[in-house]
């Protein structure tokens, strides 16, 4: 009983603590860290509803250029982007560390709140900061990149860019007719 | 909250439908002059108290002021006091439509339209009329026992007037009931004597019974002969008597039966003759209340009705068998697919038990266990069919609901026009998938707007051509193998191919050269075109261009397809067919550069193999000859851009699958055949709306995704790509079957 007692005035006390801290820096926020050819992202946790294993991949004829095909989600048929394609990064075959980060964003979120399928090199933890750890990635990136990275995490040594998904979820097209690599042959020729 | 609101919304829409059908038989039985059929008036008439009570218990205020005063409304109606006339029933279709804006409000979480409640309300005041000349009380000149007269309801005395003034025979049914089974009993009673008459009352005989049971005189209105009766009610306690007639010098002419249009018989019934109706004998002591007591019911059996009516054929009503369905389950058509998921995981989970079998079989020492696994095997995989037959079964629903809608709108519309026409409705019975049947009225109420607006002409030059001043518009459907048929046909002026040739040549659709050879299917599938319209003037209705091209996305997206086959001064009849259900379909699998797609085989006319000698080149096409006639080809690896493996070499033996999409064919070049099979097809995320191809994917096994080729947007993107319908002869005024790519 006592125990107990003690257990949530310690739970309570480090809440209070977090709380005071949040206050200082601004609220904190989870983000789910991953690699990409060498290099550390992260994207909100909050999207990120399930981790998958690579399953079976089936690619699709004259899609975006970014998707690299379409997999079955417990009898659902999700689509499932190559980040790297987005951020120009080189693409590496899939090793047995690649996954796929089922996100969404639901239309209040800025996305369609159709789940899709983010293929990643490796998943790697989460990170928590506060907005005030976060820097301006304007200032660091080239604006190619600035269109999908809001900003810059910085922890134990590491520097993690974290990832809009607005662009990459959102319902906008956003990629432009000339970046799409000519994948429907015509016919006959 | 949310779930409550939901159910209330398709509760109440579930009563608008079934009041819209009763309308609507109400309205054909005003406009064959028989006079409106009480119990449906009584229908409609609970139909809107029921809806008075849920809209009062949920808030919402309009709907319940409304279904209030139509409540009023239709309680005057059913005691007589208000007439039927097509008046009132416009307002009444205009009610169901104002309920149906106030549902679609509540779903979109918008507020009740006050403003059409408002003004409806008002009309409902203006359109009402009272009977004229109602001479005092016509029940008081006849000799009727006034104890009983003061027991009746106003309503049932209102009933027992009119059959009366009809001439309709009445009977006493005495029977004793056990006063432990008497509810049962009664109701077993009720339901019996329905189909031959009124049951207008039923009272205690103040006579018999005892502390176990109890007499009931139940008073039937019904032109059935005695002799009938007697026999299709007979039961242990049960006594049929006629109530007589006072004056036995003066013979009721027999009503004539008359047929209407070969369907419902028409009953004229003779006019009222007062001193010719029945009368009751004077009853001492009558009560609901009073069990004891004696009347002398015998002086009023004794006296038989000199003539007999002759019988009444039960006439079905419309609607009449759906709206008898008691035990039904209202059920979200998400969570069928929901169930539909796990069947396909259970199907996955049975092919791997399948693997195991096997395995277990190949080895000697388990023999008896992959035996018995086997066996196991076996039962699940029926059982799984089963289950999945049966789920799709739920998903069909008969096409009726689509109709009772379309019923109305020819109503509405040719009421607009002034023109009189006939709607002729077969296969409501029909069943499809739910969602078919949802995205098909659209596309139907255009069909029907376009017949009544052009097709049906007006009664003048219907007269001068000879035709029946009411135009029929006929609505089929049918099951034809695995698609349904649904036919809108009407007998008005046809369509004018040289008017809509003239249309298309000078919006440039065609050049006059062209025009010369074109088949008539060619030149009506203009009318498909956006936009395209022969009428000069623009109306409320149709005309406006719009509709057609509408028309024909909606059916193509169904995964069905339309043809228009029209001749001058006769007719039109469009004809659209469409899977039975979107939920699984048969396909073929093929396999194109090494990865396995399936062809959906409602497109697929047939698989040979491809003969690369065959194969010429024009303008850059490849076409090749098939039975005399011109087909052109895709080859779909080249087409969806999939790079061929190196190791394949032109000496393969390769296939090509002629599909056909209306009158259109294409042979489509493919590597393998892999067989058919019946598949799910699930829709691709929304970020692969703008891919042209795929009409979805689905799962063919090991957690393996194949899509599902859209041969309707293929064929439509390569003759789009250029001229192609017209390089390769498709207009050969022959009409062979070949040559139309």
């Amino acid at each position: 009983m006592s125990r107990r007692s003690s257990t949530r005035e310690a739970s309570e006390a480090r809440r209070a603590a977090l709380a005071r801290r949040a206050v200082e820096r601004g609220a904190r926020a989870e983000y789910l860290a991953f690699r990409m050819a060498e290099e550390i992202y992260a994207v909100p946790i909050a999207y990120v509803k399930e981790i998958l294993k690579l399953p079976p991949l089936t690619e699709v004829p004259r899609a975006p250029f970014d998707v690299i095909g379409v997999i079955s989600v417990r009898g659902r048929i999700v689509t499932v982007r190559d980040l790297r394609r987005r951020l120009r990064l080189p693409e590496a075959p899939p090793t047995r560390r690649s996954r796929i980060l089922l996100a969404e964003l639901t239309p209040e979120q800025g996305g369609t709140g159709e789940r899709v399928g983010l293929f990643v090199d490796e998943v790697l933890h989460v990170y928590r900061f506060a907005d005030a750890e976060i820097e301006s990635a304007a200032t660091v990136l080239g604006s190619e990149l600035a269109e999908y990275v809001t900003g810059i995490g910085r922890q134990q040594g590491e520097m993690i860019l974290l990832v809009d998904l607005r662009p990459i979820l959102g319902g906008a097209k956003t990629q432009t007719p000339a970046q799409r690599p000519v994948l429907g042959g015509r016919p006959g020729a | 909250m949310v779930d409550q609101r939901d159910e209330f919304i398709s509760e109440a829409q579930e009563i608008i439908e079934g009041l819209a059908r009763d309308l609507l038989a109400l309205d054909a039985s005003v406009k064959r002059k028989e006079g409106a059929d009480h119990e449906l008036i009584n229908d409609t008439f609970r139909a809107v108290h029921t809806l008075k009570g849920l809209s009062s218990l949920f808030g919402v205020a309009r709907m319940s002021t409304l279904s209030h005063h139509l409540e009023d409304l239709l309680d005057e109606m059913r005691l007589g006091r208000v007439e039927l006339t097509p008046k009132v029933l416009d307002v009444l279709f205009r009610a169901v439509d104002v309920y149906g804006q106030i549902l679609a409000a509540l779903r979109a979480g918008e507020p009740e339209p006050a403003r059409s409640v408002d003004e409806l309300l008002a009309e409902l005041d203006s359109s009402v009329s009272r009977p004229q000349g109602g001479s005092a009380n016509p029940l008081a000149e006849y000799d009727l026992d006034p104890g009983l007269l003061a027991v009746l309801t106003e309503y049932e005395e209102h009933r027992l007037r009119t059959n009366l003034q009809q001439g309709v025979g009445l009977f006493v049914i005495r029977v004793r009931f056990d006063l432990a089974t008497i509810d049962g009993a009664l109701d077993n009673l009720k339901s019996r004597a329905k189909p031959h008459g009124e049951i207008l009352t039923y009272l205690p005989s103040g006579e018999g019974g005892d502390a176990e049971s109890i007499d009931l005189d139940v008073l039937l209105a019904s032109r059935q002969s005695l002799d009938v009766l007697r026999t299709e009610l007979a039961g242990p306690n049960v006594q049929i008597e006629a109530v007589a007639r006072r004056m036995q010098h003066r013979a009721v002419s027999e009503p004539p039966v008359t047929t209407f249009g070969g369907e419902a018989p028409r009953i004229t019934t003779p006019p009222a003759a007062p001193e010719d109706t029945s009368l009751f004998a004077p009853r001492t002591q009558s009560g609901k209340e009073g069990f004891s007591g004696t009347t002398p019911r015998q002086a009023v059996s004794a006296v038989m009705m000199e003539e007999e009516p002759p019988p009444l054929v039960d006439v079905p009503r419309p609607g009449l068998s759906i709206r008898g369905v008691a035990q039904t389950v209202r059920v979200d058509i998400r969570k069928l697919d929901h169930l539909m998921n796990i069947v396909a995981e259970l199907a996955i989970v049975r092919s791997a038990l399948s693997r195991i079998t096997d395995r277990v079989r190949g080895a000697p020492e388990l023999r008896e266990l992959g035996i018995e696994l086997h066996r196991l095997h076996r039962g699940l995989d029926r059982h799984l069919g089963d289950l999945q037959s049966g789920i799709l079964e739920v998903r069909m629903v008969p096409l009726g609901q689509v109709f009772d809608k379309l019923a109305r709108v020819v109503r509405q519309i040719s009421r607009e026009h002034d023109k009189e026409v006939n709607l002729v409705i077969t296969g409501a019975e029909t069943e499809v998938d739910k969602l078919i049947v949802e995205e098909l009225s659209d596309p139907l109420m255009h069909m029907i707007r376009n017949a009544i607006d052009h097709g049906i002409e007006s009664r003048r030059q219907r007269d001068d051509r000879g035709k029946p001043e009411t135009g029929t518009i006929a609505l089929n459907a049918y099951q034809k193998g695995n698609h349904v048929v649904l036919e809108v046909q009407d007998d008005g002026a046809g369509i004018d191919e040289d008017k809509v040739l003239a249309t298309a040549i000078r919006r440039g659709l065609v050049t006059e050269s062209e025009t010369a050879a074109m088949l008539q299917r060619d030149v009506l599938g203009f009318i498909f075109m956006p936009g395209f319209t022969t009428k000069d003037g623009v109306d409320e209705l149709s005309g406006r261009g719009v509709g057609m091209d509408v028309v024909k996305t909606n059916i193509s997206k169904l995964g069905g397809v339309i043809d228009v086959h029209s001749e001058l001064g006769i007719g039109t009849k469009m004809t659209v067919t469409l899977p039975i259900t979107l939920a699984i379909i048969s396909a073929l699998v093929v396999v194109i550069a090494g990865r396995r797609y399936a062809l959906p085989l409602a497109s697929v006319l047939e698989a040979l193999v491809f003969d690369p000698a065959t194969v010429r080149t024009i303008e850059q096409r490849e076409v090749m000859t098939l039975r005399g006639a011109t087909l052109a080809l895709c080859r779909l690896d080249a087409f969806f851009g999939l790079p061929r493996p190196a190791s394949a070499n032109s000496s393969i033996r390769r296939f090509v699958v002629v599909v056909g999409v209306g009158n259109h064919r294409l042979g489509c070049v493919v590597d393998q055949l892999i067989g058919q099979q019946d598949i799910v097809i699930k829709p691709l995320g929304k970020s692969l709306d703008g891919v042209r191809g795929f009409a979805g994917a689905t799962e063919l096994g090991d957690q393996h995704v194949g899509l599902v080729i859209d041969a309707p947007a293929i064929v439509e993107e390569i003759l789009a790509a250029g001229d192609a319908s017209r390089l390769l002869g498709a207009r050969r005024p022959t009409g062979a079957t070949g040559g139309e790519a």
